[in-house]
């Protein structure tokens, strides 16, 4: 079976030996290719902690993570920078825009990580598609919140990642911002025939995926 | 991870450097400013002394006068030799002694006096005011002239025109001498004039004292076969040891030696500037790194390894190296002209910018050494920072990576520099030593803020607010303490020693040795007229203290039949006492203020053998014992002796002092001229005009003029020094202001949360007045300590003097440094101050 993302039996312990958080318990899930799946549960359920495992920014305690078939767990630093880098993109709920670079800098880095270059035309084009055709040079104290989350969502597909891996994308946004992003992200992801995990608290945003996992305490419900 | 010589990731890397530094530069300032000042004081240390040592290379002929010099001493060389010379090439002969100038009105003047043929000089030319007044000196006349140097020309206050009264015989001053090409230090420092060979011989000048030379220089024809001839000439004197012969290499050794002692020490200087500037860099980067942390972790999020994000801030720290270092270089190399403009005229040195390859590799490796040990700690702490962390909005600062992977490099980065700087210099001991003393120095310091803030953890708790302010900054994990203690406290401690030394040395010889040292100093005072001058003396001061002692030259050939060159070591303290020509003296009885210490003197009698009496302490370096068996050369002859006592010799009394005293009835047998000394309460000016003008052939020095030229040149030497270690405290303060720069985002959050507490302005500066009072309290305490110390070792043991503490400098320096200090803290501070704290909240 081919599936973009698999967790299996996957644990997450935080602290000491002596006071130990389990933060999940055991999951398994799978996110097959192409496939938007939403995740959802309440505040401190473990949302942000499969994202980050997920993308390799964090060490499972337990278990088997799989992206694209490739184990990630046990793989060091250098190995995961890579594995990043050539399927996953990444968009933060708070932007996080390199404050020094321009628009299109910030569109393009993800590219240069990959060894890509002189692909402006491909960085200004998609911000172009996302609006921002005015913006393109603007360092991102000169632009508005949804301005920014639009650069951060091009800086993570323009390398045209196999597993797109958002964390609340629109939890800084006004509604009409996050409306017009979410269609952003959706319609993108599937023309390029992209996998998508959205973590949301937005019933809206979760009904519109192919399916919702929903988290407690650590587990799948 | 990527190909280490990937060329597309280098240019990656490249680009964004060069990006990332063209924006933020001005984060990086303190690494720039601090990084070129000390790359600046090292370039110009070095290209000042590679252009004087390729001066005097380069000029070694005129230095010498000649292609090579002979010198036969008191006695000219027979007219056979001069012919033989004559045949190799040009000859010119000079006579150099010491002897009186006087003037109707003033006091003589002690000078060095030389007289030259028509030859002279071979190479290079004589500088004189008016130009062609060199010529006139050769002008046979009824009335001879003579060239002098300006210090002759200020004392004895002379104009063109006038005469002087060289030993008896009326000179006419037709010029000033500003320059001889061949060296002269009295030219220098001192009196120097010239005369004609011809007046030398018609007027009869012959001063038969013991402090005359009588030098010959030729310019060989066939200067291709230069190697050859010079050893023809060794040859044609080799069979009268006393005859020494100078090749143009060997001229300038000692002056080379000089400078290189003096460039070493700068040298030293610098890099201890450097590691002080490498602490604001550590410094600076780490905060760098952790106001980037977001970026950072951004770029891991993308995909970048940690050794991507570190090789690109290693590369842009080398682009600051490479700029700053190439700028420091070229101001270094053209820095030649402007020392020119600062040193005597008199020296005739024309230094000459010299661009060299090798020299900019030289300061960049060593500034290459001093960035790597500094940034290599902070930049690994890129590789702490989570990206995760992105996730959960949480930033914890890094700290600098002392993992032991990163010791070893260190370390072995560390040694690298030691040993690259002390296979660079003659002294390998004393430059390890400084290294030593210099990082344990920062140890200390170091150790001293950990301690401080652990001592304020558990001392009494005040509580007003000031106190409680100040104690959670000192206390604060970015407590200014540690920073401040070694940064200010190594160039403090630097600056203390220093002034410290030569404050104990200027002491020493502006007030504690005239009061006891006589006025006059007579030399080479002839046997037959030494009682009429006695007596003469005593005519005119009844009152008049007078000391006369006998003496000879000789030279110590053996101690107990191993030759001198084997007993001691070029290094050796007392080294002097056996190497060239000593002048002895004996006498019947022990002197009063050379107490014996071991042994006993002997007993009067006993024409046949001689007894010899040493300085104790040449005796202990030397390794000398009771009985032992001295032989000396004196006059020419061998003699055997036995050591028979130790004395305590006190030379800065300047008195007239002997390391070797023989006895009398021995000495009596072999000829010999006087020295003395005189004190009395009337002019010494007056004493000895009348003296010269009755003895014209008696010379004296009068020891205030000595000594403050002593103390003239020590001036201009401590100046230099001073100003060199103030440099240090420069950097030390840029570091600090950097550091305190980099707290005040953290600072003005706290500012802010104590003014919403009610706080006031005055409360805030009281809490930061204690808290520089402390630090600073506890850093001038061991900066003192340790400068007394490393003081009192070099005062005591090096020089020999006696240490002093000087309160009133002391106080001066520490409270100039401590404004200083406080004030650019403040100012660093500033925009704590400032109302507009809100925004620089919301941006945070
Ligand atoms: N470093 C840590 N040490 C201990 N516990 C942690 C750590 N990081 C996160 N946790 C805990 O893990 C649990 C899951 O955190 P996570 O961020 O995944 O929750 P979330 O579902 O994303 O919540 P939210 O909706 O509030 O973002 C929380 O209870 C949190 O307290
Ligand atoms: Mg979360």
């Amino acid at each position: 079976m081919s599936a973009a993302i698999q967790f299996n039996k996957v644990s997450l312990k935080y602290g000491t030996k002596a006071d130990t958080v389990e933060v999940l318990k055991s999951i398994s899930f799978s996110i097959g290719i192409e496939e938007v799946v939403s995740i959802v549960g309440t505040s401190g359920s473990g949302k942000t902690s499969i994202i980050m495992l997920a993308s390799g920014l964090e060490n499972a305690s337990k278990g088997s993570i799989k992206i694209n078939n490739q184990e990630i767990v046990g793989l060091k630093e250098n190995e995961l920078s890579e594995v990043r880098r050539e399927n996953i993109g990444i968009v933060f709920q708070s932007f996080y825009l390199i404050p020094n670079l321009t628009a299109v800098e910030n569109v393009l880095l993800s590219l240069e990580a990959n060894q890509k270059f002189n692909l402006e035309k491909d960085a200004e084009e998609l911000l172009d598609e996302f609006g921002l055709s005015h913006r393109l040079h603007h360092l991102p104290s000169e632009l508005s919140g949804g301005e920014q989350q639009r650069v951060a969502i091009a800086r993570a597909l323009i390398n045209k990642p196999k597993i797109i891996l958002a964390d609340e994308p629109t939890g800084n946004l006004d509604s009409v911002n996050s409306e017009s992003m979410i269609d952003l992200l959706f319609d993108y992801t599937k023309r390029s025939q992209t996998s998508l995990v959205i973590v949301t608290h937005e019933n809206s945003i979760a009904k519109r995926c192919d399916r919702i996992i929903e988290l407690r305490d650590g587990q799948i419900v | 991870m990527a190909r280490l010589f990937d060329i597309q990731q280098f240019r990656l890397i490249n680009k964004y450097a060069i990006r990332d530094f063209s924006r933020s530069y001005k984060k990086l300032w303190v690494v720039i400013s601090t990084l070129f000042v000390s790359l600046l004081l090292l370039s110009l240390t070095f290209s000042v002394k590679g252009a004087l040592n390729s001066e005097i290379e380069n000029n070694s002929k005129e230095l010498l006068g000649g292609d090579i010099l002979v010198t036969s001493g008191i006695d000219p060389l027979p007219s056979d030799i001069i012919d033989l010379f004559n045949t190799l090439g040009k000859v010119s002969s000079a006579i150099e002694f010491g002897t009186m100038i006087s003037k109707q009105g003033e006091s003589p003047v002690f000078t060095e006096l030389r007289a030259v043929d028509n030859n002279y000089p071979l190479y290079g030319d004589i500088e004189t005011i008016p130009q062609s007044a060199s010529e006139r000196i050769f002008i046979n006349s009824q009335k001879p002239s003579v060239l002098i140097n300006e210090s002759i020309q200020t004392l004895l206050k002379l104009s063109f025109g006038d005469d002087v009264v060289i030993m008896g015989q009326k000179f006419e001053v037709v010029g000033l001498v500003s320059s001889v090409p061949d060296l002269a230090e009295s030219a220098v420092f001192g009196e120097f004039a010239i005369i004609s060979m011809g007046s030398y011989e018609q007027f009869g000048l012959d001063s038969g004292g013991s402090f005359l030379d009588h030098e010959y220089r030729i310019k060989f024809k066939n200067s291709n076969q230069a190697k050859e001839q010079e050893e023809l000439v060794k040859s044609i004197v080799a069979y009268d040891d006393s005859i020494e012969t100078r090749a143009p290499g060997e001229s300038g050794q000692s002056l080379n030696r000089v400078i290189d002692n003096f460039s070493n020490f700068l040298n030293l200087v610098s890099v201890s500037a450097m590691v002080i500037a490498g602490i604001g860099i550590s410094n600076t980067l780490l905060s760098f790194v952790n106001q980037s942390n977001t970026s950072i972790a951004v770029k891991k999020s993308i995909g970048f390894s940690s050794g991507f994000i570190q090789s690109m801030y290693f590369y842009e720290i080398m682009l600051i190296l490479v700029l700053t270092s190439v700028i420091a270089y070229l101001i270094g190399v053209y820095s030649p002209l402007l020392a020119n403009e600062l040193l005597p005229e008199a020296l005739g040195i024309d230094l000459e910018p010299s661009f060299s390859f090798l020299g900019f590799l030289n300061i960049f490796f060593i500034g290459l050494l001093v960035v790597l040990i500094f940034s290599i700690p902070s930049l690994y702490s890129i590789s702490e920072i989570k990206a995760g962390a992105l996730f959960r909005n949480t930033f914890n600062p890094v700290s600098l990576n002392f993992s032991l992977k990163n010791i070893a490099i260190l370390s072995v980065l560390i040694i690298i520099l030691i040993t690259y700087f002390v296979f660079q210099t003659e002294q390998k001991f004393y430059t390890v030593l400084y290294f030593v003393a210099f990082f344990t120095t920062m140890f200390i310091f170091y150790g001293v803020s950990k301690l401080l803030i652990l001592f304020i953890k558990h001392s009494y708790k005040f509580s007003t607010n000031s106190y409680k302010i100040a104690y959670r900054n000192i206390v604060a994990k970015k407590s200014l303490a540690p920073i401040m203690t070694i940064s200010l406290g190594i160039g403090l401690t630097l600056l203390l020693t220093l002034s410290f030394v030569a404050n104990n040395l200027k002491k020493e010889i502006s007030d504690s040795i005239p009061s006891m040292a006589p006025d006059l100093f007579f030399v080479s005072i002839d046997r037959n007229i030494q009682s009429d001058l006695e007596s003469f003396i005593k005519d005119i001061d009844p009152n008049v203290e007078l000391e006369f002692s006998p003496m000879a030259s000789a030279s110590f050939i053996s101690l107990n039949g191993t030759p001198v060159e084997e007993v001691v070591s070029e290094n050796n303290r007392s080294a002097w006492v056996v190497r060239g020509d000593r002048r002895i003296s004996w006498s019947e009885k022990p002197k009063l203020d050379n107490p014996i210490i071991e042994g006993e003197w002997w007993e009067p009698g006993n024409e046949n053998e001689m007894f010899v009496s040493m300085d104790s302490r040449a005796a202990y370096d030397l390794g000398m014992k009771i009985n032992d068996k001295i032989t000396l050369n004196i006059l020419g002859r061998d003699v055997t002796g036995v050591v028979k006592n130790f004395r305590e010799v006190d030379y800065r009394d300047i008195s007239i002092n002997f390391a070797i005293m023989i006895n009398k009835a021995f000495a009596n047998t072999m000829p010999y001229e006087y020295v003395g000394t005189l004190k009395s309460e009337l002019p010494p000016g007056d004493i000895l005009a009348k003296v010269v003008e009755k003895f014209p052939n008696v010379s004296a020095i009068k020891i205030d003029r000595i000594l403050s030229q002593i103390s003239e040149v020590l001036n201009k030497v401590f100046i230099a020094v001073t100003a060199i270690s103030l440099i240090v405290i420069v950097i030390g303060l840029i570091v600090i202001v950097s550091a305190v720069l980099v707290q005040t985002t953290f600072r003005r959050y706290n500012n802010l949360i104590y003014k919403i507490l009610g706080v006031d302005f005055p409360t805030i500066l009281k809490a930061m007045t204690m808290e520089f009072a402390v630090i600073y309290g506890t850093l001038i305490f061991f900066a003192l300590t340790v400068a007394m110390i490393s003081s009192y070792l070099v005062v005591e043991n090096t020089l020999q003097l006696t240490w002093q503490f000087d309160l009133g400098l002391t106080l001066w320096i520490l409270v100039s440094t401590a404004v200083v200090s406080f004030v650019l803290i403040l100012l660093a501070n500033r925009s704590i101050f400032s109302p507009k704290v809100y925004p620089l909240i919301r941006n945070e």
